[in-house]
């Protein structure tokens, strides 16, 4: 079970440290070198940048505090990322299913911080993977309740896609905190997707040529995208260490999750700008946009992730 | 089927200090659960530390847009009124406070829209602004106006001068305007004062008048209408003579501590 002395005693902690405190390091050099010595133009590129230097010592607090913070971390991102969603899709109007979707959150995280009780083993599957259910059926009753028809199947659509996909699905990267190989799985994931990120810009700078899907993401280009693949197929092998477990099918099978479902998620969240009709989701993190624009890959590949590793090995 | 319309929130992109002064706010749950709390509290200090009271708060319309105005004379003023409502309607009480103070860093802004929901006005201007967006308040079912049409806090606790701004929204419109006095507030934190005194305050509530018939543009009648107001407020005071300030104002103060209920209330 993840914890702070956990942590310590953890090699793979430790290389973890190590491995994002070089890259940024190396990455900030490298955009000094640009800026400085070949006098590019850089500063949207510097804010992301600095943006990365206030996330990352924060999502290495949350993930060396242990598995409540963990957990507890990972609902309060779907909470807000919930509420981007709602108050850009126009549901926040309806107070009653908003309330009852951050209600479904809290409990998804509530059922993967209690023990099963009937395995003994922290985290409740069973409960976790049922409560769609009982959400799904709660925001249905809320219109019910309340006698009204118009526009409730816009709003509960919009509450239903809003639970499933940004609460629950995403609420699986928190319950990897219950796994005994938590280090390994959470911060090879959290590192591969938002590293997929930027192989996907840097190679669509140097490589991008035709449009990936112009209708939902004008910038996006399939030099980009194919680029990001084979830089994610290549790093599961590199941080081999994270999960020794792991055979040659399964390391292929994490580069495709986070490679593919990391820009399928990226898309996802553009589909749906694009159709509201926004271009950031909000402006929490400068330099990055809203919060939804930062962990929309993550929502995407971080469940594949996770049941990939439970087909093959269990949680546990 | 027709196309789904997404009416997203109107302050995306703003900073949080705008999204503070913006008028009429986005609804937001952390927002309501805080302000919830915070009001809680201070209706706590309110009777325990002020043993406050309120008289007359059958008088209150129990639905529907209306203004409150008082008499303003200390910083606990209008977390009075908004003491007199019910707790659910304070998030739909806004409170018009100087945006020259309340509103003067992005800090404040956030604790005067937090805490009291307040609604900036610039003093500056001559409040024609001011007046668009308390009529966008006043617009929308069920709000509550909180204004102390004195302008600024009395430095003698006596009943100052009343601006037109109450008698221009009223104008012309069936928004009823309720007034109240504020009795032991001065005593209890006088301008100038940095932490208020455990004195008792009571909160008057007087009958609600309407202006249907009076003309927008008619500058008299405002004038006369304002005066009106100025005299149903005081009347709910005690009563004394309030125009020379000092002497009469002290024992006017000792008097509203006595329990007395003024015979104006029921008439």
């Amino acid at each position: 079970m993840i914890s702070p002395a956990a942590a310590f005693a953890s090699t793979t902690f430790r290389a973890y440290v190590v491995i994002v405190g070089t890259v940024l390091l190396g990455s900030g050099v490298v955009l000094g070198i640009l800026t400085r010595g070949f006098h590019r133009q850089l500063a949207s590129i510097w804010r992301t940048y600095c943006g990365w230097l206030l996330i990352v010592p924060v999502v290495l607090a949350i993930v060396f505090a242990g598995r409540v913070a963990m957990i507890a971390g990972v609902a309060l991102l779907s909470i807000c990322a919930f509420r981007e969603f709602a108050r850009a899709t126009g549901l926040y109007h309806d107070w009653w299913i908003t309330n009852a979707v951050y209600l479904g959150i809290l409990a998804v995280a509530a059922s993967s911080l209690v023990t099963d009780p009937w395995l003994q083993v922290p985290g409740w599957y069973g409960l976790f993977m049922a409560l769609p259910v009982y959400v799904v059926s709660l925001i249905l009753i809320v219109p019910i309740v309340r006698n009204r028809a118009k526009g409730q199947l816009q709003n509960s659509a919009l509450a239903i896609l809003g639970f499933i996909y940004l609460g629950w699905m995403f609420s699986h990267v928190g319950f990897l905190a219950n796994s005994p190989h938590a280090y390994g799985y959470l911060l090879f994931l959290l590192l591969a997707v938002e590293a997929n990120d930027v192989a996907a810009f840097v190679s669509g700078k140097l490589f991008g040529r035709k449009r990936l899907r112009e209708e939902i993401s004008p910038n996006k280009t399939w030099g980009g995208a194919l680029g990001a693949v084979a830089f994610s197929l290549v790093l599961p092998w590199l941080l081999w260490f994270s999960f020794p477990q792991f055979g040659p099918l399964q390391l292929v099978l994490t580069g495709l999750i986070v490679g593919v479902g990391g820009q399928l998620g990226d898309l996802t969240i553009s589909m749906i700008k694009r159709d509201v009709g926004l271009k950031d989701m909000g402006s929490l993190i400068p330099g990055h946009g809203g919060l939804l624009d930062r962990i929309d890959s993550l929502i995407f590949a971080g469940p594949l992730f996770f049941h990939m590793v439970r087909w093959f090995y269990d949680v546990y | 089927m027709h196309a789904w319309v997404y009416e997203r929130a109107g302050d995306l992109g703003h900073s949080a200090d705008e999204r503070a002064r913006r008028i009429p706010r986005e609804p937001a749950i952390a927002t309501w659960c805080l302000r919830s709390v915070s009001q809680t509290l201070m209706r706590l200090v309110l009777r325990i530390g002020h043993r406050f009271e309120v008289v007359g708060r059958e008088h209150l319309p129990p639905d529907g847009s209306f203004i409150m105005i008082g008499n303003h004379s200390s910083h606990l003023d209008a977390v009075c009124l908004l003491a007199a409502l019910p707790l659910w309607r304070v998030h739909s009480a806004f409170p018009v406070a100087a945006a020259d103070y309340f509103f003067a860093t992005p800090l404040r802004s956030m604790l005067s829209m937090v805490a009291m929901n307040a609604l900036p006005l610039d003093r500056d201007h001559h409040g024609s602004d001011g007046i668009v967006a308390c009529r966008k308040i006043l617009g929308t079912p069920n709000n509550i106006l909180i204004v102390f049409p004195e302008g600024t806090r009395s430095r003698s606790g006596a009943l100052g001068r009343f601006r037109s701004g109450v008698a221009r929204l009223a104008a012309g419109t069936s928004t009823p305007v309720v007034p109240c006095y504020l009795s032991g507030a001065f005593e209890a934190w006088p301008k100038g004062r940095a932490v208020p005194r455990p004195l008792q305050v009571r909160l008057y509530i007087g009958r609600p008048r309407r202006f249907e018939h009076v003309s927008p543009d008619d500058r008299a009648a405002l004038a006369a209408a304002s005066a009106q107001l100025r005299d149903d407020v005081a009347a709910l005071g005690p009563t004394l003579p309030r125009s020379s300030a000092g002497v009469a104002t002290q024992a006017a103060g000792r008097r509203s501590r006595l329990p007395n209920t003024p015979s104006v209330l029921h008439r």
